[in-house]
């Protein structure tokens, strides 16, 4: 199970509300490659992987997702508290404004809600574990255009640590990936799926 | 157990020196890598010299004040890069060694943080009035404007 714990893994204090910053900043919330997907696709796969090192991992990388979840929902949270009407008005927010006022709410940048689509469970582990890979990769670089776009320390000490952790990420991936192999037909290791013919 | 590396090669990995056709390979950290103290771990986003890759130069350099909060949250994230390091690396005793130091530590931590602010978790107990509901939320600028 999953219990609460009433702390984030990195401190979030923004001095400074910007709300046009908050409009792209949602889309690691719940875009195509943001934290709410990357939770739930390594929560998930990890179902039918085959051996400990990878249950262990992807139960380990998923949880520390959702708390990542929680960090840039209050960089969004935090963007958009106290805000007067004229803020808004002509600001790149009012679109979601008017959609969610300033409640936190799971959709890409450019508006589309979080869709299922952007994961992927294939119960295959070579095949998750190389979608893992790419997960990671297409969310650093998506913190990548957010450095690019911000130029509030504030936000960008928190995107640079989250940023980091995608590198890390990958890394231990890829090493899942070879611990798997050693298990496999060294000649093949396509010969099969472990997870279903072991 | 590998000796430590040379400072200059720790951003390098172990491949095989042959590999099969059509497969994915990311080098292997090699054991006991050259570790970041906890703070600046923290700030970097991780333990390992190795893996800090930033991008453009944007080192993040800032200084997280000491609070009790930021204490945790150091040892937590020492913990938390450790796990996912003895993961792939279950042999590496040195790791373990220092990934028990830090749960020990956090242990300690925890009970002084929960006195002070109130509790982490519902599993903590207290006596006297209800003190889930009494600290600002983790992620209200309030709880946060100390750090």
């Amino acid at each position: 199970m999953f219990i609460y714990d009433k702390k984030l893994q990195y401190p979030v204090k923004i001095d400074k509300p910007n709300p046009k910053l908050a409009s792209v900043i949602i889309s690691q919330y719940g875009g195509p490659d943001g934290e709410l997907g990357a939770s739930l696709r390594y929560l998930s796969q990890r179902y039918s992987m085959p051996f400990d090192e990878l249950k262990g991992l992807l139960t380990d990388i998923g949880t520390e997702e959702l708390g990542h979840l929680e960090m840039v929902g209050a960089i969004v949270h935090q963007l958009t508290r106290n805000l007067k009407d004229s803020q808004i008005q002509d600001s790149a927010f009012a679109p979601y404004f008017v959609d969610h006022t300033t409640g936190v709410y799971p959709q890409f940048a450019s508006g589309t809600p979080w869709n299922a689509a952007t994961i992927a469970v294939k119960g295959d582990p070579i095949a998750d574990l190389t979608e893992d890979l790419a997960a990671e990769q297409k969310a650093r670089v998506t913190y990548d255009n957010i450095l690019r776009l911000s130029d509030d320390p504030d936000v960008n000490n928190v995107i640079k640590f989250l940023r980091e952790r995608e590198i890390v990420h990958f890394q231990r991936f890829g090493e899942a990936l070879q611990l798997l192999r050693e298990k496999l037909n060294q000649k093949n290791v396509y010969y099969m799926n472990p997870s279903f013919d072991m | 157990m590998e000796k430590r590396q040379s400072m200059e090669r720790y951003s390098e990995g172990r491949l095989p020196a042959m590999a099969p056709l059509a497969n994915p390979y990311v080098p292997f950290q090699l054991e006991n890598p050259p570790r970041y103290e906890a703070s600046k771990a923290l700030v970097r986003g991780t333990l390992f010299p190795g893996l800090d890759l930033p991008l453009l130069g944007m080192v993040n350099k800032n200084e997280l004040p000491v609070t009790p909060l930021t204490q945790l949250q150091t040892m937590a994230f020492m913990i938390q890069e450790l796990a996912l390091y003895l993961d792939t690396h279950r042999d590496d005793m040195e790791a373990l060694e220092v990934y028990r130091s830090y749960q020990k530590m956090y242990q300690d931590a925890k009970k002084e943080y929960e006195k002070n602010c109130g509790p982490l978790t519902h599993m903590t107990h207290n006596e006297g009035p209800y003190r889930w509901l009494d600290e600002p939320w983790p992620w209200e600028y309030a709880k946060n404007r100390e750090v």
